[in-house]
């Protein structure tokens, strides 16, 4: 820990905190000391357990294993409730609003002990919102609101019981530089007022600039806590990332090679996202990269769709109907969702029916459809994908996350239509073996004139899979890296480097 | 959010619109023992709904209260037969609302410990209700004692005292619900119960507590079931359904979290109002049924009205425009 630690009582006390999600460890042993008047940065990729520590701080996660404890008493089991009353406030990266209520109302319901009486609720929160300055009307439902609005409504929420301890997970995602800077003061105000503040933030530029400490946060485990002065970023970044793992990635396609547009986006937008223009050849793997919540997912899904957007988008020449999933669907543009439980597969039905699913019509004689002919089409990709399982009539649910994720991409290769494929998280909760088959499945598709998107939160496996990779900050694309300058910490330090130059629409929606 | 008037102007109106309709056709109807038996007969139900409200605030259902109803007039034809006198009254009737009681940390204990969704839990717990009262009555037998049974429908010219005692508890509920804090935390719970945990509130006892009121309110329109019948019958009546339907009329929300008391009780009287008429025009009574499920749509959509306006809007409307560029920062 710190040679030069600050001088005020320690208040918050994470003792060798350890957390398993299933097969993932997402904690292993981590240890960290904040003090009352500090700011407390802690950093690292996503994934790294940021989350989870701040959950197990907060008493909404149970830790496997440590202690934690608050102004000097123990928390003794997983509440909120608990860790509020011992003076903790945590700010949620999504929010703990009642959508439904109005401001006043979730105001109210916010500030525990130091609240009026319900008679007095308006005027009361009109004067406890005044001083941050939002104009933020407090008659107006929580919904109504702008998401830079709800985020910064969100940590007003937690002043109002006066914590000790004040937890910030990812609170500036939808503000603008402006508004960052406001953010800061206040945060700054309160640190002044003697209180501890964990600042989680993928902006490393942002935290640094308001932090005293720093500490780091790779797959789980401690890096350390530094001096805030006494880092640099690029000390920062090799802490957050510096882990030996080693991929094999198929052979990209030459840089220069020619090949017609099949993907062409134009000024599409929507509501966490864009403007973006973007134009695929074909062949062409393009990856996403950014922080979580930067708008990555809603972009694709919009393609796809899935989310409302405007704009304009065509596939192959033709326009692109996006108000529904029908529309590129039809046109060969296929979403493979990261939500493969909710979304992508029937978890009870066999691999064979999954992988059918979207060309039944092909594989039906007279609306009936041949079991055989059925087995024989996804006998050779199952082959060609190493998916391992005991039988094609197995539920979906009983194989392994990657094998998984290889049958969901074998709808793509039954359909002999497909012209792009969208792919969110396509790895996530895949184990190393796996991964290389459905590298190497997505290339082998864009040699045949394929193209796909990538979004992923993994930079090591953009930077191997990708032939160029775009970085979004804030809904936009900010950078874009290609093939010759790819690499893991060219992309992280994209990401963390990037301070968006536009703000996202901070006005109420009409 | 406020306390929507639409469900109780709406109630008011049907009520007071058929009540002239069946007077103007029929005399009888306005005469005070028509009245009379129509407050008593609605009791039952007035009762269950008030119930099923404090289980859809919280965003749940509770499809055992017919069941469970008819389980304590089963019991009453045990514990409060006519030999039955004085003193041994009272452990008499504390038994059906000590099954109502059972039966709500029951349904609590599945919802929250086991983690059933409440429509699956409660559907169980109607079967084994419905089981055990087949088990102890296996056809009507059993007279219930009258002393109880016209003491509980004694009042004043032709309204009977518990209806003035429901209205007083429907308002006061209302109150509650909209003029106090719990009153705020309980929609809330109902509203998000993951931001209402995250703000420190006692989700879990909250949704225990509301289940545990739905029994007990049930196994009190026990008596009045047991009023109406008089004797240990099995048989279960579809106040189930019709309780969620009073809640619904009367303003509540299936998504949790909305709802009016006294809307509930308005409800649960134009609901009863409805096959206390039908028969005076020598109408089968099935109408009633196909009234109500016809009534209970329309309501859905006229509440939801303006959130559908919304929603229709919204997904006319384009997204937010392109942001303006704004200075590097």
């Amino acid at each position: 820990m710190s040679t030069s630690g600050p001088s005020g009582a320690v208040v918050l006390s994470l003792r060798g905190v350890s957390k398993a999600f299933g097969a993932v460890q997402a904690l292993r042993d981590v240890s960290v000391d904040c003090h009352a008047g500090e700011i407390h940065a802690l950093v690292g990729e996503n994934g790294s357990g940021k989350s989870t520590l701040l959950g197990i701080a907060s008493g909404s996660v149970a830790p496997d294993e440590g202690a934690v404890e608050i102004g000097g008493s123990r928390l003794r089991r997983a509440s909120p409730a608990e860790a509020r009353r011992l003076g903790l406030g945590i700010a949620y990266q999504d929010y703990s609003h009642v959508l439904d209520l109005t401001v006043a109302e979730n105001l109210f319901l916010a500030a525990a002990g130091a609240r009026p009486p319900y008679s007095r609720m308006a005027g009361w929160a009109e004067e406890t919102l005044a001083p941050f300055e939002l104009g933020i009307p407090v008659g107006a439902t929580a919904r109504s609101l702008s998401l830079a609005e709800r985020q910064l409504l969100e940590v007003v929420k937690t002043l109002l019981t006066h914590p000790k301890v004040l937890l910030l997970d990812e609170p500036t995602t939808a503000l603008g530089p402006d508004a960052v800077e406001k953010f800061h003061s206040l945060v700054l105000q309160q640190a002044r007022a003697g209180v501890a503040v964990v600042y989680v933030s993928h902006r490393l530029p942002e935290v640094l600039s308001v932090a005293d400490r720093v500490t780091v946060l790779r797959d789980g485990v401690g890096q350390g806590t530094f001096p805030a002065d006494s880092v640099s970023e690029e000390n920062l970044v090799a802490l957050m990332i510096g882990r030996p793992l080693e991929v094999a990635f198929p052979e990209r396609r030459p840089e220069d090679a020619p090949a017609e547009i099949v993907l062409s986006v134009e000024g599409l937008h929507g509501e966490r996202f864009g403007p973006i223009d973007l134009s695929v050849r074909k062949g062409e793997i393009v990856g996403i990269a950014g922080a979580e919540g930067n708008g990555q997912i809603q972009f694709l899904r919009a393609l796809a769709g899935v989310e409302r957007a405007a704009g304009r988008a065509s596939c192959d020449g033709r326009s692109l109907d996006m108000s529904s999933p029908l529309g590129p669907l039809r046109q060969g543009v296929v979403l493979l969702s990261g939500d493969r439980r909710g979304e992508a597969l029937f978890p009870v039905l066999s691999v064979r029916a999954n992988a059918t699913v979207q060309v039944l019509r092909r594989l039906a004689r007279l609306g009936v459809v041949g079991r055989r002919r059925e087995r024989r089409s996804i006998d050779g990709l199952v082959k060609a994908l190493r998916v391992r399982m005991g039988s094609v009539e197995q539920p979906i649910a009983s194989l392994s996350g990657g094998n998984q994720q290889k049958v969901s991409l074998m709808r793509p290769f039954l359909r002999g239509d497909v012209k792009v494929i969208l792919a969110e998280e396509p790895t996530q909760g895949v184990d190393v073996g796996a991964r290389f088959d459905i590298y190497e499945a997505l290339r082998g598709k864009a040699a045949e004139g394929v193209a796909a998107v990538v979004k992923s939160s993994d930079p090591i496996e953009l930077a191997g899979l990708c032939d160029r990779v775009l970085v979004m900050s804030r809904g936009r694309f900010v950078e874009e890296i290609p093939a010759h300058e790819l690499g893991e910490r060219r992309i992280v330090e994209a990401i963390v480097g990037s301070r968006g130059t536009v703000a996202i629409a901070e006005g109420r929606p009409a | 959010m406020k306390y929507s008037r639409l469900p109780l102007a709406l109630m008011t109106v049907l009520i007071l619109a058929l009540g002239a309709y069946a007077e103007a056709h029929h005399s009888a109807f306005l005469g005070k023992l028509n009245l009379n038996s129509l407050l008593i007969q609605a009791m039952p139900l007035v009762l269950v709904s008030l119930g099923q409200a404090c289980a859809l605030l919280v965003g749940g259902f509770d499809v055992s209260v017919a069941a469970l109803m008819t389980m304590c007039v089963v019991t009453a034809s045990f514990t409060l037969t006519p030999t039955t006198s004085g003193v041994a009254l009272v452990p008499g009737s504390l038994a059906l609302v000590g099954v109502g009681l059972a039966t709500g940390v029951f349904n609590a204990f599945l919802i929250r410990v086991l983690r059933l969704p409440s429509i699956v839990a409660t559907l169980g717990t109607l079967s084994i209700l419905e089981g055990a009262s087949l088990l102890l009555r296996s056809f009507p037998e059993g007279p219930v004692n009258t002393d109880v049974t016209s003491a509980l429908i004694s009042g004043v010219s032709f309204v009977p005292y518990a209806f003035v005692g429901v209205v007083l508890l429907a308002v006061v509920a209302d109150v509650w619900l909209y003029r106090t804090r719990t009153g705020l935390a309980l929609r809330a719970v109902g509203l998000d119960a993951t931001s209402s945990r995250r703000l420190g509130m006692a989700t879990g006892r909250t949704i225990l507590l509301a289940f545990v009121l739905c029994s007990v309110m049930a196994s009190i329109a026990g008596f009045y079931l047991a009023a109406e019948v008089q004797i240990g019958s099995p048989i279960i009546g579809n106040q189930a359904l019709e309780s969620i339907a009073a809640a619904v009329l009367g303003g509540a929300s299936l998504a949790g979290g909305k709802g009016s008391f006294f809307g509930t009780l308005l409800a649960a009287l134009f609901l009863t109002e409805i096959s206390n008429v039908l028969p005076l025009f020598q109408q089968p009574t099935e109408y009633a049924d196909m009234t109500i499920g016809a009534l209970v749509l329309l309501a859905l959509v006229l509440y939801q009205s303006p959130e559908l306006v919304a929603r229709i809007r919204a997904a006319r409307r384009r997204p937010p425009a392109v942001p303006a560029e704004a200075p590097a920062g």
